[in-house]
């Protein structure tokens, strides 16, 4: 998917979305005040939350502070990749790489 | 109202670009996971003791792993002069950094596995086709063609060694494990970099891909039994080669290379 493709917004400040106070959970492997935004995945048998995305690239789950919807731009810092939100086959939000 | 001053999802495209390729960014990311860490181990991290056959595969492997990492780095080191901005410049000179450590914890390793000449081990058990792929690496990155060496380093080699590390990693011993640690925390980026770097040049440009796909087909034979083969000895799960056939996959596929 290239840029062109996709016209939506960055997670932006919508009121209407739930609110996240992250908390880093052990991901060390940006600098320190970007760590609470991304964690280590547990396999399949991880659940994530509403605003927790799988990146496809290096499999980190990146986090944001809103619940994330479909359109959402997000970046994954530690493989250097921006993908948008979509949803998947299985219904589930998913991350897909835009170049 | 909680306002976070730092959320990188806000990033504007440029923002995020030269913040990712700086080497301001890899000291921070690195401080994180190799402090403390000499060699890439934990100094509280016990030592096990390995049977003979464990330990001359762990060898075998190590000594291709070395391999690799001498093929990384040699060739990080030719792209830093190629790559066509400051900024790339800047991340393959990281790169150049973590492919030089990397080498270096595997030549410690085998020294603590009892190898008192590691370079004339890594010449005994080197894989005569990871040689061979070397060579063609470094062939296509003295031509001065950034995109093939990006391809075939940052896409082909880092996209494999990062699966293969990881799956290693999970059936390792104490110590192989932690300097494995470390490593994968490194090609995660050089992994992505390479992706996302041919992926916005094949979007604007997508008539590279039929080279690309060219020298995928050269090259592929060379690495994909290698890794395979480090996986068996390894004694990685059986149905790690799928893993590793799929993951590699996956990447060919979002760069429009199949």
């Amino acid at each position: 998917m290239t840029d062109t493709d996709v016209s939506a917004p960055e997670v932006g400040a919508d009121p209407s979305r739930q609110r996240y106070e992250l908390e880093e959970t052990g991901f060390k492997e940006v600098p320190k005040k970007w760590r609470k935004f991304y964690r280590h995945w547990g396999g399949p048998l991880d659940t994530l939350a509403p605003n927790e995305v799988i990146c496809p690239v290096c499999k980190v789950v990146i986090r944001a502070t809103r619940e994330l919807r479909p359109g959402d731009k997000v970046y994954c810092m530690p493989c250097m990749s921006r993908m948008v939100v979509v949803v998947g086959e299985n219904g589930r939000l998913e991350a897909e790489v835009i170049f | 109202m909680i306002v976070d001053d730092f959320d990188p999802h806000a990033l504007a495209e440029q923002d995020f670009l030269d913040e990712v390729h700086s080497f301001q960014f890899w000291f921070d990311s690195v401080e994180g996971y190799l402090s403390d860490r000499p060699y890439g181990r934990l100094e509280t991290t016990v030592d096990e003791q390995l049977d003979d056959a464990r330990r001359e595969r762990l060898i075998t492997t190590l000594c291709n792993y070395s391999v690799g990492e001498t093929a990384a780095l040699e060739g990080a080191a030719g792209l830093v002069q190629l790559a066509p901005d400051r900024n790339s410049k800047i991340f393959m000179a990281t790169q150049v950094a973590d492919e030089a450590r990397h080498l270096e914890v595997f030549l410690h390793r085998l020294r603590e596995l009892g190898v008192a000449d590691p370079e004339r081990e890594i010449e005994r058990r080197a894989q005569p086709a990871l040689v061979d792929f070397k060579g063609a690496l470094l062939d296509l990155i003295g031509e001065g063609d950034w995109q093939a060496g990006v391809f075939a380093q940052n896409v082909i080699l880092e996209t494999m060694e990062y699966t293969v590390f990881r799956l290693h990693a999970a059936t390792a011993d104490p110590v192989t494990k932690d300097v494995l640690a470390g490593v994968i925390s490194d090609e995660r980026r050089h992994a992505g970099f390479g992706e996302n770097d041919l992926g916005r040049s094949l979007a604007v440009d997508p008539s590279g891909r039929i080279r690309l796909r060219e020298i995928r087909n050269q090259l592929d034979a060379m690495v994909v039994g290698v890794f395979e083969g480090a996986l068996a000895d390894v004694g990685a799960p059986a149905d790690s080669s799928s893993e590793l056939a799929g993951e590699y996959l996956d990447t060919i596929e979002r760069l429009g290379l199949t």
